[in-house]
């Protein structure tokens, strides 16, 4: 191209840090970021597989903007061998906590973060792979945005 | 042990140059070094910056890769070491509060991660990934939302595999939880996973990886014959191989991984192809795509919102990007692991949306067989399959047209120019293999275009071989007609005809006369043909094709290539006919290249094109501001 011009505004994303205890799940902070949010961390239109996922909702709970949380609240921890060869173990942990991060599409009318946990149904055993597509989603925990240090709208 | 026992000194780019915003961002943090041993974590640093770079495929995605390292002070050297969990029992008062022995078992080395997640956030807003490096030469680390690893040899290979899990969403592919004599871990609890890299499911049609598996991969690839044990038998086939693997997932049978071993199993082995795969499709949006020069751009509208694009890289990659009025562009990936034929102007990658929640997608391969794959709002991308056994003219397009939702029509040129023809019906499948059309033949280059004005009717169109201007038709009542020629228009041997069917008994024909001037004629059912013409003067570089859209059943644009390779317009309007040619905001494109266009609504035009970078440029108009500036197509 001979001429080139700024692309179209873009939408903007949010930086949100959780910290969890247990079953207890904390806002530690919320940064406006300058990061492309590709197709790559994005759902797929309908369907949501089983997760960990942060979404973005309207003042009546509508969901405005997910992602999946890539390392959200785990009860065990990977442990190395020292010696090539030896198997990756995992070992469930005593005290389940830490932090996870995770960088959502700024959403206009955002008024509610929520932590959301999306899992197979019961029901699923016995079905096929293909058809084992029956979740259900649990809120973990929910944040008034406008509460938070910085908005996210 | 908090943050009160050290200071963050600053922060140092060490690896790259990608804009932040568009980059995968590792943020290096040091642990237990004091402030006279930064100097040895700088050295730290540049080694996992040479280890990491090494690893495919980061290898090949360098130039979207940023490494920073955070200079971290602390008080004491080293971390925790408990004597409880066979440790030396040493403190150590660190910033992040680094200490092995996690769980009590040493090597389990752990840091405070809500610490690590701020001060990376604080000096790094844009970071993708976090590494902890613990300034310890006792072996150990951990995964999760932040990675940790000591000086001990090898302890890097712990940070890529934790990259895996935290950047790429990828499974661990382990046959067991605790090293294999664990209970309740024979076979795999029933639902699908979501990751990528493992499944439950091994039929052909359906796996998720099955665009990576050969035809004559067996499926199961290995399977265990005694689930209450891990199988420690040998892979059956060569490595590299992609398949399904039983054992993964933390359990010992009912779960697959796709190749007999990869990074996600064992550490200091090589990432598999499907997490090469996943790798490349998280990283690679971030650049911009280097496209083939010629190949034609590919857009489909599902509904008013959003656009799929669909290109093929300079590598021969079919790629896509989307974009959508919430979320932008998402960036370019690879389809399903696609490579399309270079012959000639190169395959495109040719789309059509039957319904708003599934797109259908069409190539010719490096093999020149036509391949498909489909994308569903439900389940995603399918691998490619191949349709039917016909041996395409090398660089060939697959023209697709969709008459109803549960019909598709290809039409393409075999090897010996014959106009070949199939279709697919949601009750019947895909036909038995394709047919010759009434005995066409086309010329070198040309590609055979369709429209379906009615439910129950195609017209066809292509240049022959003696370069005139031929179509044919079929109607559900009478079959195909035999090929006529549409008044003796000579046309240049490689171009198009382009057609649109502006209401259901007009067509409107468009195509290059040898000189390269634009030519069009049109057809309806009340007078039958027209006379060709030459469109408001207009000359096509060469090769370049002619584009139309209808935005009213009384309006057409065109778009196309000029001689001097700017990206030209004009329209016809039924009360003021045709208009003079204008350039459209200045761009210019590839010689020969082809301008991909589609109207969202009716007052808004979207135009794509290769631009003389070999990137994809877009711009658009809008009936309430005109025409807008050119911008790259890439993540936004």
């Amino acid at each position: 191209m001979s001429e080139q011009t700024a692309a179209p505004g873009r939408p903007g994303a949010v930086r949100m840090i959780f910290e969890y205890e247990g079953d207890t799940i904390r806002l530690v902070s919320t940064q406006r970021v300058d990061v492309a949010v590709t197709g790559f961390d994005l759902p797929a239109e309908t369907a949501t597989p089983p997760g960990h996922y942060v979404q973005l909702r309207s003042a009546d709970g509508v969901s405005l903007a997910q992602v999946a949380v890539r390392n959200g609240p785990t009860a065990s921890a990977e442990v190395f061998p020292e010696t090539a060869g030896e198997p990756i173990v995992r070992t469930d942990l005593e005290r389940p906590r830490g932090a996870f991060t995770v960088v959502v599409p700024a959403a206009a009318g955002a008024r509610q973060i929520a932590v959301v946990e999306v899992a197979h149904l019961p029901s699923t055993e016995g079905l096929a792979p293909q058809a084992g597509v029956a979740t259900t989603s649990t809120d973990l925990a929910t944040f008034d945005l406008d509460a938070t240090e910085d908005g996210a709208s | 042990m908090t943050t009160a026992d050290g200071t963050v000194q600053g922060t140092t780019q060490i690896f790259g140059s990608q804009p932040r915003n568009r980059a995968f961002n590792v943020v290096l943090l040091a642990e237990g070094f004091t402030a006279a041993e930064q100097p040895a974590f700088d050295t730290q640093a540049a080694a996992f910056v040479t280890a990491f770079v090494a690893t495919a495929p980061f290898d090949e995605l360098r130039s979207v890769i940023n490494v920073f390292r955070v200079n971290v002070t602390s008080t004491d050297s080293g971390a925790d070491d408990p004597a409880a969990a066979g440790g030396t029992g040493a403190t150590a008062r660190t910033y992040f509060d680094a200490t092995f022995g996690g769980n009590g078992i040493r090597r389990l080395l752990l840091a405070n991660a809500t610490t690590a997640l701020q001060v990376a956030a604080a000096q790094v807003p844009e970071f993708t990934v976090v590494l902890v490096v613990v300034n310890s030469t006792v072996y150990g680390g951990s995964g999760g939302s932040i990675g940790t690893y000591s000086l001990a040899g090898g302890a890097t290979e712990i940070a890529i595999h934790e990259m895996g899990h935290t950047a790429f969403g990828l499974a661990d592919e382990y046959p067991y939880y605790a090293g294999g004599a664990e209970t309740g871990h024979d076979h795999h609890p029933a639902g699908e996973p979501s990751q990528p890299n493992v499944t439950l499911d091994t039929a052909r049609a359906t796996l998720k990886w099955g665009w990576a598996v050969r035809a004559t991969t067996a499926l199961p690839t290995q399977s265990n014959g005694s689930c209450a044990q891990v199988d420690s038998s040998a892979s059956p086939v060569p490595a590299g191989t992609v398949g399904t693997f039983e054992g993964a997932h933390y359990y010992h049978c009912g779960a697959y991984r796709p190749e007999f071993d990869c990074k996600m199993r064992n550490l200091s082995v090589p990432f598999c192809a499907v997490c090469r795969a996943v790798i490349w499709n998280r990283l690679g949006p971030l650049a911009t795509l280097t496209a083939r020069d010629r190949t034609p751009i590919t857009v489909v509208a599902r509904f008013p919102e959003h656009l799929d694009v669909f290109a093929v890289g300079s590598d021969g990659r079919t790629v896509t990007d989307w974009w959508d009025r919430s979320t932008g562009w998402s960036g370019w990936s690879q389809l399903s692991g696609g490579v399309a034929s270079p012959g000639g102007a190169g395959s495109p990658v040719t789309a059509v949306h039957r319904h708003a929640g599934h797109l259908d997608v069409f190539t010719v391969g490096t093999d020149n067989r036509i391949w498909s794959a489909w994308w569903d709002r439900s389940g995603g991308w399918s691998g490619w399959f191949r349709v039917g056994s016909l041996l395409a003219r090398p660089g060939s397009t697959v023209t697709v047209v969709s008459r109803y939702d549960d019909q598709l029509d290809l039409f393409t040129t075999a090897s010996d120019g014959r106009i070949m023809s199939t279709w697919w019906t949601a009750g019947g499948g895909w036909a038995q293999d394709w047919f010759h059309v009434s005995g066409g033949y086309a010329a070198n280059g040309s590609t055979v275009t369709a429209v379906a004005r009615y439910p129950h009717h195609l017209d066809v169109f292509a240049v022959g071989t003696d370069n005139r201007v031929w179509s044919t038709w079929w109607d559900e009542r009478w079959g195909w007609a035999g090929w006529f020629q549409v008044g003796g228009q000579l046309a240049r041997p490689d171009s198009a005809v382009t057609v649109v069917a502006r209401h259901p008994d007009q067509l409107d024909l468009f195509t290059t006369a040898p000189n390269g001037a634009i030519v069009s004629t049109w057809w309806n059912s009340r007078g039958g043909w027209g006379t060709w013409f030459q469109v408001s003067g207009g000359v096509a570089a060469p090769g370049s094709p002619v584009t139309a859209i209808v935005r009213y059943t009384n309006h057409m644009d065109l778009f196309v290539i000029g001689t001097d390779n700017r990206v030209y317009s004009t329209w016809w309007h039924d009360t003021t006919g045709w208009a003079g040619w204008f350039t459209v905001s200045g761009g210019v494109g590839k010689a020969g290249g082809q301008v991909a266009a589609i109207t969202r609504t009716a007052e808004h035009i979207d135009l794509f094109t290769v631009g003389t970078d070999a990137k994809v440029w877009s711009t658009w108009w809008d009936g309430s501001t005109g025409w807008a500036g050119w911008f790259q197509v890439a993540v936004s």
